[in-house]
This record gives structure tokens, C-alpha cells and sequence, in this order.
């Protein structure tokens, strides 16, 4: 199964139990629950059923092309069913046996992962589900975002996608996935790969420490309109600039840009910001109550 | 009427419970239900047997009676003599007392108490049915169940608590009495209600393996009817309710499958836990062999085990010689019963496996490219603790500290000083690696194999490799004299010094534990220090029998050296045993000027406990310090030795700075020889008295021994001269306490003589002062030892 029949499958699967179909974010983030269909959807008593796939850039995986196993960007299928159904693990091992993993034929285990992010103030239980040894998904029940007890609780399923598919394709190489039929990984994202890792480590024509100082800046730019949009009532742009910040951060960091001191400095203050967004959405979200909209689910709920 | 009694069956199906959790949950089960069942009085002619498996806990009681025995109870009310008037007629407390039983004063019986006679009311209350009240023993269970980590899953329960949080989300309830359904039922949160999220009822089924259950479909429910049936039927369903099973299981298999390879399980630590996690990761284990390309064997053995071990749950093989083998065992969950899935498994685990060494191997190259030295820069960069500053600082601090230790404390050549001094000062260079980036888990001994690797001496990289053990009580022990080699000596001088360092630095920057709160570990480090200077001998060929002190204060000395004032300040307070310091006398030790003192105390006083001596001078000491934690951890490690508690204490009522940990451990392995002979009693007895009294000899006084002419008086002095001799050079030489012991015990009925026969506070001064001192002497000798009227026998204390 090429990788893009993989995204179809699974995008059929939960759309047909009853998941609303949305896109990636279109800014950079280093996971799909940095996306607001996760962030801001966990929050509140609405529920909500969502699928997307989330293109996740994570600068210090950056291995220039040549690790088979480890990308500067790979890609998240990302679930969430809020609340979470009863059936909830059920319907995720369905939808392996729907792309092709027949849970009889291996081993496959859920085991003990709890779920942190410490930049957004979330937090969940769960597991690293493992195929045979390999994980291939994260299953976590949402406990906490934005520092915000949550209720109902939701769960997120975050499938590694190219994990699956080197998983049904038996290759060992990321870059030998068929991406479609005759068209290989390599073809599609191996320069992507090199020259984003290049950036990312900061092998870039500047004079030294202008990397790290021109990475500063923008952070402290993203920062403070991040701030100014939040105070002007705009949570979801401000969002957007806290996630600028979050991967201009990551980018600081994989480049060794910052010492460990002031690695917690900054984690801190996407936290911060990242927390009064969250913060600002309740808000939000309890108007919306209020003003009648009763807390109806914009979704069905998922049956098992 | 004969009671009735029948099975109990409980299941709580749940999603995949932590591994690590379920033999704690297993024995709380037991624990609560048997409490709860005892609360409610249904009586159990046999214990609760509980079980866990990742899905499911289990708990079953054979006999339970059908009914709550019935409750007899007698509430007293007032007493007699304030119940009736003179007349003998009721007094409203006894009215009052008779309407609250609801009976008539004529009802009222009578009982005697210590206080005098009461009334009172015998109640009896017939017990209710079991089933009746078995809903309100499983909701107070299910509350009573401690999770490390609790979740919440919109669920609830009937007990007026409102929401239900527990380990993991509950999915089905197996729940039987007299194979009868008990009604049960955890609801779920308005706001989570939907199509999707249901109570959970209790029923007559269980689920099998999750996916090898059943006959073909491992979601069909299965009907039970007894703990018997029950049992049977799930191992038919493949899964082993009893971790004993599944440990069994797992051992045989993996002693079976290393055999076929022939090869054996490696003998490695860490396999220790693993082999009592794995068990709890399946409910039905069965165990497949892999094989990666030998090529990978080329990484050391600390890599390839880490990766197996800790990354993936894998055991590694060994071959003949002992080395380790290209082959790893895995556990899966799954019948075992099918060869191909079995290579297919094997298979998949091997690319996951051969992924993973490939990265390692890639650190491995990649590190070895620049020596520790060149790293040390980048540890500028890594903050150990915001007061005390980064990696970099403390490494310098725990060179100059080990180099001192390894030549001043434990008296070693300036050679070994000089190798202990390099260890240290590379001992967090791996911080920097990209491999312990990875493996965190190899800090330390990454280093070690590091400094190996660019040609440092034994006596070097081997105190690297191992310079965090041993940490805590009894798990990660010391290194063997064996694994040291050349390296004993510097390894003691580097492990002590860091620990030291650590300790001393974090009390002073204010981090200390509080009950069960110690988050960045600081007992652990403490209690590793004090292991080693309590076996040095054993642990490394040396006999110095190092002081607390002697440790502590170079440290301390380290940290105050920084500019900051408070640590000086800090540390004067802690150095003064029992009594506080004035302003003046931290001056003094200081040289920072008064009103300064008094700014840094006002600024600290959280820390810093005020109170007024005795000549009117204002004193300050630490609310809680570092001396008093590491007396408590010494003593607590010499308790979970074996050692009676009453006897540690008397071999460490010095102040801590004075007490040398390897005299009070040999000084406890002979003391029980004495502590129950009438002569050692005898002392003991007598001592508190003899210590009461020798303070009455005013400070500064002189006396002369030869005005003493009573037989009794002159009996102890000589005895005390003759038995000192042995006693003296035990505590100088640290050897021959079994003699000295011997000897003090000897005093004893010298002592007792002594009390009986002469009259201490004799009217002339100079006889008085001859007896007193003789009294101080006596407890001088002694105390030396131990502080004997610790060890008073417990029937005359």
C-alpha cells in the first residue's frame, strides 16, 4: 500500500465513523496537536470528531537524507474523538486491519506512554501502541491543555504514517516508500530533507552567531505580536505565532543556538503564551454557550 | 440459624494497565476489598485472592457468608450516680439518654467501666443480605485503589463522590455472588453523554485475549458462572490471570529458546527488572528469538544491552565465553503456538532493533571524534542548579574535591590523587555526547567507555564508568573490587566527591527533601555517599576510616569559596552542632561585617530559626540542616542492615561531622554479643545516672584522684585504669571493638558498687570534685564507645 493510498484509507475509515475531514495547519509545527482542531477543539463541552493529516517538522530529527529512519519532516495521521467512545481502542485496531495490519498475525501491544507537552501546557495518558516492536502510534487521553482541566476528555490517535507504511511495504529505508505507485519517497522529499536539515543545523552563509542572533530576533518578533494579536482579541492568529515561536525555537535549539538555561527560558515563554491562548479560547467557548449554542455536538458521536 | 456462604467473583476489565503498576494494584486489591468486606461484616470463611493482568484485576473470595453479621454494640450514656436523683427517679440525662436509644430508662442496663458504673444500651441490629450491600463494598473498593497515576475518563459513581478517575478506563465488570449477577453500575458524565459512551453494568461475562480469545472472535463475550469456570475458560482464551503463570512461563520459554541458539541469558542488572516488568506486559507470554548483523557487536556491550534492554524490552544472549551473541529474545503476547508468526515477529523486531543500532552506532563514531577535554566547553552550557551554576562548575569543584579526598582523606599517593583529580574533571564530559543525548540511562559509564576509548589509564576511565554508583539503599549497588581494579581508590575519591559536592551544594541553595518529596534526589545521593565510607574497606581494598567531617567540610568549603555570602553564612550555622551562632560569632567565622549578618539572616529567614541563649545573646541556626538529614540517612541505612535500633543510635550520638560510619558499622557487628550479659546491662543501667551526674562538676575545676579512699571509689579507678587501656586503642586504631566492649562491660559492676557504697556529693569540695571526676572519666571511656544508656534493656526503661 503506497503512502498515499495509507492517507486515503485511513481518511475513509474515519469518515466513515462519523469524523469531520480537515487539512493540515499551513505553519510549521512539530505535531499534529499543535494544530487548533487538537489545541483549542480538546477544550471545552463540545465535542467533536476530526481527522487530518499534519505534515511535522521536527529540526533536530533533521539527518541531511541520509538516516533511513529519521526525518527533518514526517507526517502524523491525527485522530480525535471527542469524548473519547468506550470503543475507542477497538475502533483504532479496526482501522489497522483496514489498512492491512491483521492484529493476529503479530504482536500488538499497547504499552505505558504518557503524553507531555510541555510547551502547551497538555498533557495526557496513554500508550505507544507497538507492532511487532515498532511504534506506530501514539494513544493518549487528553487529561490537560493549556494548563485546563478538560471535559469531556478526548482521545487523539496520532498515527506515524511513514512507520506504517515501511511497516506494509517492507522496506528499511524511508526513502524506498513507494509515495504512489512508481513514485519513491526519495523522489518526492529527499531534497526537502538535505537542505532543510542544512538549515536547520545552521550550515547557512552568515557570519558566525548571525544565525542564532537573526533566530532570536524573529523569535522575539513572533513573541511579541503573538501578544499584541492575543490582546486584540484574535486567538487563532496569535495561536499561529506561538507555534512560529515554538519552531523558530526548535530551529535555536538544533542548531545549538542555546544553552540548556536558556532552553527552559524559552520554554517557558511559549507556555506562557501558549496557555493564555488556550485560556482565551474557554473564554470564548463559554460565550459561545451562553449566547445558546448549548453545547450541541457539531459532530455525530462515534459508535464502536 | 446456620450461615450460608458463597463465591465471590469480581473482574474489572480495563484498557492496558501499566506493567509497573500491577503488582502494587494486585495487593491493594486484596488489601481494600478484605478491609471493605470486614467494614461491612460479611464474614469470609477464606481469604480474598486477587489477581492482575494488563486488562483485567480480579479478586475472588471462595466462602462469603450470605449475610452481615449482626451488629451488637453497647453505646454507654451517663454515669449511674448522675442518672437518678435522690429519690431513685430518672434524671433528664437518663431520660434524655433513653430517648436517643429509643428504648425506655427501664431498658437501660448498667455496665462497669475504670471510671465507675454507667448506664448503657445493647444494641442489636440484625445483619442485611450480602448481595444487598456487595454494591457499596465494590464503589468503596474502587475508590480505595491508589493509582501512581489516576486518569479521568468521564466516568462516575453512585457513592455521593461524584466523578470516578482510576488507573485506566473501565470497559467491562464480571460481577458474581453465588454465580448471581450483583447489580453494579459506573455511570458516565452528563457532558460526555453520546452515541458512543455508555455505563458500564456489571454482568456474568469476561473478555478473552484481545486478540487471540475465543474461538475465532476475541470480542464474543464469555459466560461464567464460577471463579473455577472462570479461570479455566480464560486460559482457554489466552490469557494467564496469575502473573506467577506468566513469570513461570516466561522463564522457561526464554531459558528454552537461549538453549536453541546455544547461548544463555545474559547476567546483567538490568534484567532484573526487566524480568519483573515483562510478565505484567502480556497476558499471554511467548517468547521469539532474533538475530541482528553481527557487525553491530563491534559497539560496546553497554550500547547494544541499553538498546535491547531498555529501548526494546529484549533479552540479550550470551555465548559460552560469556560474550554477548548476536541473538535477542523477545516477549510477545501471543499463544506461541504459530511458527510463522513467530519469524514474522522475529523479523519485524529485528529491523526495529538493527534501526536503532544503526543510530547508536552513528553516536558512536560521531563522539568519538573529539575527546572529553574538547566537550568540557559545552558544559558551560548545561545548568546543574541555578546557585550553583553549570556542569563546568561542578566538575571543577569535584576535581579539586576528589583530589583532596583521594590524598588528605583517604590518604592516598599523589599519583592516585592526581588520577582521581583527571576522572572528575571529565566525569560529566558524556553530558555532552550525542550517545547519552540518546541513552541518558549511560551517563557516566558512556563517559567511562569514552575516556577508555582515547587511552585514559584504569584508575581513570574506570572511576568515570562508574562514578554515580552506588546511589539509594539497596538497588544500584557499588561496583565489585573485580570491576575496579586499578580504579579503587580514585572511583571512592570521585564517587564521594561528587555526592559530597551535591548534598552540600543543594541543601545550601535551599533544595531540601520534605516527606516523600525529593525530586531531584537528593537521599539517594546522600545515602550513596555514606555506603561508601561504611564498606571502603570491602568496596576498595582501603582501611581509612573517614569521618562525615572529614567530607564534609572541604565541600562545604567549596561552595562558601564562591562570592556568594550566604553560603558562608550558610555553612557557619550548619558547622555549629546544637547550639545556633550569634551575629558576632558568624562574624567571626565569616569575616562579613554585622549589620550585613543581620541582612542575610533577615533575608533567609525561612531558612533561619531565632532564639534566645541562655546568657541573653540572640542565637540563629538552620530550621533544617544537612547535618541532622545525614544523620537520620545513616542511621536509616544501618537499620535496613539489621542493625537494632537502639544500639545504632548509641554508636552515633556523636555530632555528625565526628562520627566515622565504618567504626559505627564494625563497632554494631559486636555489640549484640554484650548488649544481653548482666555485667553490659548493668553499665547501661547505670550510665544516664553516671552521665547526670559528672555534669555537676563545674567547668574549669581540677581534682585530685588520691583524696579517693573509699574501697568502692578506689575499686573504679582502678578498674577504670586497668579496662581503659584496651578500650582507648580500639577507638584510636578502629580495631578490637569486641575487646573493648569486653572491657567496658567489665566497669559495669564496678559502677554499680560505686553508686551503692559512696555518697558522690560529699560536703568537702575536694573529695566531692575527686568523685566527680571520676564520674567524668568514667563516662569519657565509655562514650567513646557508644552512648551505652542508648541500649538500656527495654523492660527497665
Amino acid at each position: 500500500m503506497a503512502l498515499q493510498d495509507l492517507i486515503l484509507t485511513l481518511s475513509r475509515f474515519w469518515s466513515e465513523r462519523g469524523c469531520l475531514l480537515q487539512q493540515p495547519l499551513d505553519v510549521e509545527v512539530g505535531a499534529g496537536t499543535m494544530h487548533p482542531e487538537t489545541f483549542l477543539r480538546v477544550i471545552g463541552p463540545r465535542h467533536w470528531n476530526v481527522a487530518y493529516v499534519q505534515p511535522s517538522r521536527r529540526p533536530a530529527d533533521g539527518r541531511f537524507g541520509e538516516n533511513p529512519n529519521r526525518l527533518f519532516k514526517h507526517h502524523q495521521f491525527q485522530v480525535i474523538l471527542k469524548p473519547s467512545p468506550d470503543a475507542a481502542q477497538r475502533l483504532y485496531l479496526d482501522s489497522l486491519e483496514a489498512c492491512g495490519i491483521d492484529p493476529t498475525r503479530h504482536d500488538v501491544r499497547f504499552e505505558e506512554d504518557n503524553w507531555e507537552s510541555p510547551t502547551l501546557g497538555a498533557w495526557g495518558i496513554g500508550w505507544q501502541v507497538l507492532l511487532d516492536g515498532l511504534e506506530i502510534t501514539q494513544f493518549t487521553y487528553f487529561q490537560q491543555a493549556g494548563g485546563m482541566d478538560l471535559a469531556p476528555i478526548s482521545v487523539e490517535l496520532t498515527y506515524g504514517l511513514e512507520r506504517i507504511a515501511m511497516h506494509l511495504q517492507g522496506v528499511d529505508d524511508v526513502y524506498d516508500l513507494d509515495w504512489a505507485p512508481g513514485v519513491s519517497y526519495r523522489e518526492v522529499r529527499h531534497r526537502e530533507e538535505v537542505e532543510q536539515s542544512k538549515y536547520a543545523f545552521g550550515q547557512v552563509d552568515l557570519p558566525a552567531g548571525e544565525f542564532g542572533r537573526t533566530h532570536r530576533d524573529l523569535f522575539d518578533r513572533y513573541y511579541r505580536l503573538g501578544e499584541q494579536l492575543l490582546a486584540s482579541g484574535l486567538t487563532l492568529p496569535a495561536l499561529d505565532h506561538c507555534l512560529k515561536c515554538s519552531h523558530t525555537f526548535n530551529l535555536l535549539d538544533a542548531s545549538g543556538s542555546i544553552g540548556v538555561t536558556e532552553r527552559a527560558a524559552y520554554i517557558l515563554r511559549v507556555r506562557k503564551l501558549a496557555v493564555a491562548i488556550a485560556e482565551a479560547h474557554a473564554e470564548w467557548e463559554r460565550s459561545q454557550l451562553s449566547d445558546g449554542g448549548a453545547g450541541a455536538a457539531a459532530t455525530g458521536g462515534v459508535d464502536g | 440459624m446456620s450461615m450460608e456462604y458463597r463465591e465471590l467473583l469480581l473482574e474489572i476489565g480495563c484498557e492496558e494497565m501499566p506493567a509497573s503498576w500491577i503488582p502494587g494494584i494486585e495487593a491493594q486489591l486484596a488489601d481494600r476489598l478484605t478491609a471493605r468486606l470486614n467494614e461491612m461484616r460479611i464474614a469470609h470463611r477464606t481469604p480474598v485472592r486477587t489477581f492482575v493482568a494488563p486488562r483485567r484485576l480480579v479478586a475472588t473470595v471462595a466462602e462469603l457468608a450470605e449475610r452481615q453479621s449482626d451488629l451488637e454494640e453497647t453505646v454507654t450514656g451517663p454515669p449511674v450516680r448522675a442518672a437518678f436523683d435522690a429519690n431513685g427517679e430518672p434524671t433528664r440525662a437518663a431520660l434524655g439518654f433513653a430517648r436517643k436509644q429509643g428504648v425506655d430508662v427501664s431498658d437501660l442496663a448498667r455496665v462497669q467501666t475504670p471510671k465507675g458504673e454507667y448506664l448503657a444500651c445493647h444494641r442489636r441490629q440484625a445483619g442485611g443480605d450480602t448481595r444487598s450491600v456487595l454494591g457499596g463494598v465494590l464503589a468503596a473498593t474502587l475508590r480505595d485503589l491508589a493509582f501512581p497515576k489516576a486518569m479521568r475518563w468521564d466516568a462516575t459513581l453512585e457513592d455521593g463522590r461524584g466523578e470516578f478517575p482510576f488507573g485506566r478506563p473501565v470497559r467491562w465488570l464480571l460481577l458474581l455472588y453465588g454465580s448471581r449477577v450483583v447489580p453494579f453500575e459506573i455511570g458516565r458524565t452528563q457532558g460526555a453523554e453520546a452515541s458512543g459512551v455508555a455505563p458500564v453494568r456489571a454482568g456474568s461475562v469476561t473478555y478473552g485475549h484481545r486478540f487471540f480469545g475465543g474461538d475465532g472472535n476475541p470480542r464474543e463475550p464469555i459466560e461464567v458462572t464460577s471463579f473455577a469456570d472462570y479461570r479455566d475458560r480464560l486460559e482457554k482464551a489466552c490469557v494467564l490471570i496469575d502473573r506467577e503463570d506468566r513469570r513461570a512461563r516466561v522463564t522457561r520459554e526464554l531459558e528454552d529458546r537461549a538453549n536453541e541458539v546455544s547461548g544463555r541469558l545474559a547476567p546483567l542488572d538490568q534484567q532484573s527488572a526487566l524480568h519483573a516488568e515483562v510478565p505484567d506486559l502480556v497476558e499471554h507470554p511467548a517468547v521469539v528469538t532474533g538475530t541482528f548483523p553481527g557487525e553491530f557487536l563491534a559497539l560496546p556491550d553497554e550500547v547494544l544491552s541499553t538498546t535491547m534492554v531498555h529501548h526494546q524490552h529484549y533479552f540479550p544472549v550470551v555465548d559460552e565465553q560469556g560474550r554477548l551473541s548476536a541473538h535477542f529474545l523477545a516477549v510477545t503476547n501471543t499463544p506461541g503456538d504459530d511458527p510463522a508468526r513467530g519469524a514474522r515477529i522475529a523479523g519485524n523486531s529485528e529491523r526495529v532493533l538493527v534501526a536503532r543500532l544503526r543510530d547508536a552506532r552513528f553516536f558512536w563514531d560521531a563522539d568519538r571524534t573529539q575527546r572529553l577535554d574538547d566537550r568540557l566547553g559545552r558544559l558551560d552550557t548545561l545548568l546543574f542548579h541555578k546557585r550553583l551554576g553549570s556542569y563546568r562548575d561542578k566538575s571543577e569543584r569535584v576535581a579539586e574535591l576528589a583530589e583532596r579526598i583521594a590524598g588528605d582523606v583517604l590518604g592516598q599517593s599523589t599519583a592516585v590523587a592526581a588520577a582521581a583529580r583527571r576522572a572528575a574533571a571529565l566525569c560529566k564530559a558524556d553530558l555532552a555526547t550525542d550517545m547519552v543525548g540518546e541513552f541518558p540511562e549511560l551517563q557516566g559509564v558512556m563517559g567511562g567507555v569514552y575516556a577508555r576509548e582515547q587511552g585514559e589509564p584504569e584508575a581513570v576511565w574506570k572511576a568515570i564508568y562508574h562514578h554515580y554508583l552506588p546511589i539509594g539503599v539497596g538497588a544500584d549497588d557499588p561496583p565489585s573490587r573485580d570491576a575496579l581494579g586499578e580504579a579503587a581508590a580514585s572511583w571512592a575519591a570521585v564517587a564521594l566527591a561528587d555526592k559530597a559536592d551535591t548534598v552540600v551544594g543543594l541543601f545550601g541553595a535551599g533544595e531540601k527533601p520534605t516527606g516523600s518529596r525529593d525530586p531531584l534526589g537528593i537521599r539517594r545521593q546522600a545515602q550513596g555517599m555514606l555506603r561508601i565510607l561504611l564498606d571502603l574497606p570491602e568496596l576498595t581494598g582501603m582501611e581509612a576510616r573517614v569521618s562525615v567531617g572529614q567530607l564534609l567540610r572541604p565541600a562545604r568549603n567549596m561552595h562558601a569559596k564562591d562570592d556568594d555570602e550566604w553560603s558562608k553564612v550558610y555553612w557557619a550555622l550548619d558547622r555549629k552542632w546544637k547550639d545556633g551562632r550569634s551575629v558576632v560569632g558568624i562574624e567571626e567565622d565569616t569575616g562579613i561585617n554585622p549589620q550585613r549578618v543581620e541582612d542575610l539572616l533577615d533575608e533567609h529567614q525561612s531558612e533561619v530559626r531565632q532564639f534566645k541563649a541562655k546568657d541573653g545573646w540572640t542565637g540563629f541556626a538552620l530550621k533544617s540542616r544537612p547535618v541532622d538529614f545525614l544523620l537520620e540517612r545513616l542511621r536509616y541505612l544501618l537499620e535496613e542492615r539489621g542493625f537494632d535500633r537502639r544500639n545504632v543510635r548509641a554508636v552515633t550520638h556523636q555530632p555528625l561531622d565526628e562520627i566515622r560510619p565504618l567504626d559505627a558499622r564494625r563497632k554494631l557487628e559486636v555489640l549484640p554479643e554484650f548488649t544481653e550479659t548482666s555485667d553490659f546491662q548493668t553499665l547501661a543501667t547505670l550510665f544516664k545516672r553516671v552521665r547526670n551526674i559528672a555534669r555537676e562538676l563545674p567547668d574549669g575545676s581540677s581534682w585530685n584522684e588520691t583524696v579517693l579512699t573509699e574501697p568502692a571509689e578506689v575499686a573504679l579507678r582502678d578498674e577504670l585504669t586497668t579496662r581503659r587501656s584496651v578500650i582507648d586503642a580500639a577507638v584510636e586504631t578502629g580495631a578490637g571493638f569486641r575487646a573493648a566492649f569486653a572491657e567496658a562491660a567489665r566497669i559495669g559492676p564496678a559502677v554499680d558498687r560505686f553508686f551503692n557504697d559512696v555518697f558522690v556529693m560529699a560536703d568537702d569540695l575536694k573529695l566531692r570534685n575527686a568523685r566527680l571526676g571520676l564520674m567524668q572519666r568514667v563516662e569519657q571511656v565509655i562514650l567513646q564507645l557508644a552512648d551505652v544508656s542508648e541500649i538500656v534493656p527495654e523492660t527497665s526503661s
